[in-house]
């Protein structure tokens, strides 16, 4: 298919500050690469699940065989990074003797990783106003040493400068950016993410596959980031459904690293829209998981911007592998739906809405609408969108 | 200045752009639950280049120029000519923030929230600028 003439922003610009490693047991450079960035003794920080998994260990045994001096392990981080999980991180942080950070986990426990690191670096004892500040740009300090050794296969949160944190209280998720909140690097091991089980293999898959949609139709989108989405599709619909059918595939859980690290890349630059803005009050509300809540709502999106970025969805269409040559841009772009569609079916995603905790309730509705119409990332959907909108998206959604 | 003449022109079309702003029902409502005193300082392009926005108690939104005796919940500096850009939709926030050209003291969430409504801004900042007879100054 030749490329479309396709218009973006007449100025624009790409980071990308992490530097990416990638091997199976690349862990085991941990020693070598913390001391080229200064740091000497870590805290490493995960969750219950992944050191019960006893992946959190593989980790930990890289850094014993390297002779590096572990200050404490915090495993108290639970799903999505809490305001009131991540004060108690830096008070652990602190407490420790600690001079870098080491997160081991998926989105949650690196995100929480990366509010940490802004706490120690900026001195602060308390994330909620930064959280609600949003823009950590201002004044932003350098900050320690941070590595990060990925999970899951999805967040891409390894190599982003924005994280994603919820305030439990008040019921909300709040997005905040920070120039150096990135890992310094992140070490894409695939061995760290075989004991991942199928179904969260799904959906953080998904997640990965939102991130690579969203960033490519974006009202930000650029020609450097579609060139990672793109790529980041084609492995996806190669690898994704190996991933899930052999858990212990590595050429297929590298890949899918890869995968969800270059939608990372893409997103990080270009934003995302309304999948997210939708799925960020659906984990607010329900706790629903951020890369199912994204599963729920992508197709629904999709559909509802189709008019608006038909060539963009046939070049998504064309990257995974579908045949779009003689098909007009409107035809292609229904073809990407599709594509959606039979992939859940291929990974065995069968989750709705409804089976998610969410059957259409008014109350809960507006709840929900008022959430995604205030979520930062709705003003990058290409298509506008106001309240009614929103609320159909997710009764379409519940069909 | 790429758009102004000098630092009141910038005030008057932006102060008038609030109360027409205020006309309409959903853009008043969203504002009032912003619910903060928002300072909006351009004051690199001269002192008295800045208004403020009292959105605060649920009342009718107040418009003034210059900074408010009180201290505010959120500053936005930023220069006259991006703050043009931007209420004009025609400026990327993300770009602007990771470029520190536009700089944030205080909870912005609130203001954030309003973000999606830019478009509906700009069409009534166009018409804004055609009132008072700056038709030129609109960024196509």
């Amino acid at each position: 298919m030749r490329y479309p003439r396709l218009n973006f922003e007449p100025f624009f610009c790409f980071s990308h500050r992490p530097r990416l490693i990638y091997a199976p047991g690349v862990r085991r450079e941990l020693g070598y690469e913390l001391g080229q960035l200064g740091g000497r003794r870590p805290a490493v920080f995960t969750d219950p699940g992944v050191l019960e998994a006893g992946v959190a260990e593989l980790v930990l045994a890289a850094a014993r065989e390297e002779g590096v001096a572990v200050a404490g392990v915090f495993a108290d981080i639970l799903q999505d990074a809490r305001l009131d999980v991540i004060n108690e991180g830096a008070a652990f942080y602190r407490s420790s003797g600690a001079d870098s950070l080491i997160a081991v986990g998926g989105g949650s426990v690196m995100d929480t990783v990366k509010a940490i690191n802004i706490m120690i670096g900026q001195d602060e004892e308390d994330f909620h106003n930064l959280a609600y500040q949003a823009a950590l740009w201002e004044g932003a300090k350098a900050l320690p040493p941070h590595l990060a050794f990925p999970t899951t296969a999805g967040t891409g949160c390894e190599v982003t400068t924005a994280l994603v944190v919820l305030d439990g209280e008040a019921k909300v998720k709040l997005s905040v950016t920070h120039p150096y909140c990135s890992s310094d690097i992140a070490f894409l091991d695939p061995e760290l993410t075989v004991k991942l089980p199928p179904r969260i293999t799904a959906f953080t898959g998904m997640d990965a596959l939102t991130h690579a949609i969203e960033g490519i139709t974006s009202r930000g989108a650029q020609p450097v980031s579609d060139a990672l989405g793109l790529h980041a599709i084609r492995l996806i619909f190669t690898y994704l459904p190996l991933a899930v059918r052999e858990p212990g595939n590595i050429e297929a859980r590298g890949h899918m690293q890869i995968a969800a690290a270059l939608a990372g890349m893409c997103f990080g630059n270009t934003m995302t829209g309304a999948v997210h803005a939708t799925a960020h009050a659906l984990g607010a509300r329900l706790g629903i998981p951020h890369g199912l809540a994204n599963a729920l709502m992508l197709v629904t999106v999709m559909e509802f911007n189709l008019s608006e970025v038909p060539e963009r969805y046939r070049l998504i269409a064309s990257a995974m592998g579908l045949e779009t040559e003689d098909l007009t841009p409107l035809e292609a772009a229904v073809k990407a739906i599709e594509g959606v569609k039979t992939l859940k079916e291929e990974i065995g995603l069968k989750d709705t809405l409804k089976s998610s905790g969410f059957s259409g309730e008014e109350e809960e509705l507006q709840a929900l609408v008022e959430l995604a119409s205030g979520d930062g990332q709705i003003g990058y959907n290409p298509r506008y969108l106001e309240d009614e909108e929103i609320r159909k998206l997710y009764l379409n959604a519940l069909k | 200045m790429e758009y102004w003449k000098d630092e009141t022109e910038p005030i008057k079309a932006f102060l008038k752009l609030f109360e027409d702003a205020k006309s309409d029902a959903d853009l008043h409502e969203g504002l009032k639950r912003v619910n903060q005193l928002i300072w909006f300082d351009y004051t690199e392009n001269g002192p008295n280049c800045s208004f403020h926005v009292d959105c605060r108690g649920g009342r009718e939104v107040k418009v003034a120029p210059g900074k408010p005796a009180e201290e505010p919940d959120l500053t936005m500096s930023l220069s006259a000519d991006d703050a043009h850009r931007s209420w004009s939709n025609k400026l990327n926030p993300v770009m602007a923030i990771t470029r520190k050209k536009i700089r944030v003291k205080g909870s912005a969430t609130g203001l954030l929230k309003l973000a999606p409504k830019l478009k509906k801004v700009a069409e009534i900042y166009e018409k804004t600028l055609k009132d008072l007879g700056w038709e030129d100054r609109i960024i196509r």
